[in-house]
């Protein structure tokens, strides 16, 4: 009888979780090399609504995953010499304390021994998973579209850019990083090219976040109202099946 | 719920954005001053369904999961060290430095600091000193009867004194330069700190291998570009707003579970 309540509700649980990823994607709106995200869902249980015979199977919902929209966000250029973006498909590997993660955030800095390092002092690792130093006396350092460092005449390393065959495989593990939770081997990036002086800006579109605010919100108060519709259904029913007796 | 404190943390880095934006153009002005950036980072993800779990005993996998993000936080505020342009001011006690390292001046407190600004004095003992009267290090001491006075690139300090033909030198400036010149901590007064971040300084005569040039008679202005600090600030206006309708949103919401009749 209180299915449809908990259809509603299960719904407005789906919406709530809607609204948080909307509120991180609108919140992370600034975040060099963030990654929109939006939730997918799905009905529960999934099997057709009508089979024959038997009768039709209550629908809930329920979320299923998140799409993690990986497309290029905008280049911001901001002439610091180890700022760079990724354009096209490519990630940075740096190495934590927790194995290698991955980052399209190129806000890159040097620690106090020359190790080319992220934001959190994390070392940058060239293609072959080594660490990258550079020795600041030897002037200015040039980054070529493929990676490779020179400072004047020597080259110093090449900054490694990895692939994926499915970046869906990748799980966010915050501080802009991203945890490979597959047993996919990263591949070296072919496509992808490094801007050097450049940071990539989130790839979050304002207008249609808000505009997904708005039709969740409005969701919500629907479902609502259904759940009113319904606990009314019952109040009358209980009224009037009261008056036959 | 959730959105409610992501769009909270959402507003408070768009504030700290303001703040050092703020900060930026108010130093529009002020000798050898290196724009800042505030910098930003997603917070943690809670992870509702893990991607790779199995969904069956076939051994299917679930090929991505549920992962709801906590909003963001500013990661650092990071110092942009690029050169600013040299202002001409003809006096003979201003040096701009061109390329890498700081002038080393000595504090009252006996420790040294850092500083890009070379609009320099000299004090009542003709020493050669920052605005506030702190000493350049190495010390250099003017003669009172001094009628002019010349720093080379390399920073040799000569002075013409009267009733001589040929100028004395008094002293060689030196540049301090550091692996990590965003690590060093702003002091205020135009002074920067070395810190574990930044690595010890070298010091150097200037013109050496990895070390700028003086220039006499100019000074380092800021590197604000006045037109991209205006943009991010209405950028970051804008995205205080955003974050404020994810609030109000949010709010309504819970109005609305609020007045469901039961």
């Amino acid at each position: 009888m209180d299915n449809a309540v908990y259809v509603g509700i299960s719904r407005q649980m789906v919406l709530r979780r809607e609204m948080d990823i909307i509120a991180n994607n609108i919140a992370n709106l600034d975040t060099t090399g963030f990654k929109v995200e939006s939730l997918m869902q799905k009905t529960d249980p999934a099997e057709p609504a009508r089979t024959l015979g038997g009768p039709r199977p209550v629908k809930f919902v329920a979320a299923d995953t998140v799409a993690r929209d990986f497309g290029q966000g905008a280049l911001n250029k901001t002439d610091a010499q180890l700022d760079m973006a990724i354009e096209g498909e490519g990630f940075f590997q740096i190495q934590t304390a927790n194995g290698p993660r991955f980052t399209r955030d190129g806000r890159f800095t040097t620690d106090p021994t020359g190790r080319l390092v992220t934001q959190n002092g994390l070392p940058v690792l060239d293609e072959g998973g080594g660490e990258i130093t550079i020795d600041p006396e030897k002037g200015q350092v040039a980054v070529g579209a493929d990676g490779s460092m020179s400072q004047g005449n020597e080259r110093v390393g090449k900054i490694g850019l990895y692939a994926f065959a499915n970046q869906s495989a990748l799980e966010k593990a915050g501080d802009n990083t991203f945890r490979n939770a597959s047993n996919l081997q990263p591949q070296p990036a072919a496509k992808a090219k490094l801007r050097q002086g450049y940071l990539e800006t989130a790839n979050v579109k304002p207008v249609l976040e808000i505009t997904r605010m708005v039709e969740v919100s409005r969701a919500y108060e629907s479902t609502a109202k259904l759940i009113d519709a319904e606990a009314e259904l019952s109040r009358r029913s209980v009224e009037r099946l009261g008056r036959v007796q | 719920m959730q959105a409610l404190r992501t769009a909270a943390t959402g507003m408070a880095a768009q504030q700290l954005n303001v703040e050092v934006i703020s900060h930026n153009i108010a130093n529009m002005n002020t000798v050898g001053f290196k724009r800042e950036r505030a910098e930003f980072q997603d917070l943690l993800y809670q992870t509702f369904q893990a991607a790779g779990t199995q969904s069956s005993d076939q051994g299917t996998i679930v090929p991505t999961g549920v992962q709801v993000g906590a909003g963001v936080k500013a990661s650092a505020v990071y110092r942009v060290g690029t050169q600013g342009s040299l202002t001409k001011t003809d006096n003979q006690y201003d040096i701009a430095i061109n390329g890498r390292g700081y002038l080393q001046v000595l504090l009252p407190s006996g420790e040294n600091a850092y500083t890009r600004a070379g609009n320099l004095s000299v004090n009542d003992q003709g020493q050669l000193v920052t605005q506030d009267g702190y000493q350049i290090q190495p010390a250099i001491t003017i003669p009172s009867d001094a009628v002019s006075v010349s720093i080379s690139k390399a920073g040799q300090v000569e002075v013409s004194q009267a009733g001589q033909t040929a100028p004395s030198v008094v002293g060689v400036l030196e540049l301090a330069t550091f692996v990590n010149d965003g690590g060093l901590e702003a002091l205020g007064d135009n002074l920067l700190k070395e810190t574990a971040a930044s690595g010890a300084p070298t010091t150097g005569t200037p013109g050496s291998v990895g070390i700028g040039t003086l220039q006499q008679g100019y000074t380092e202005a800021s590197n604000v570009d006045a037109v991209s600090e205006i943009t991010a600030l209405i950028v970051a206006q804008r995205a205080y707003e955003m974050n404020s309708k994810v609030i109000s949103t949010a709010d309504n919401m819970l109005a609305t579970a609020n007045q469901v009749k039961a």
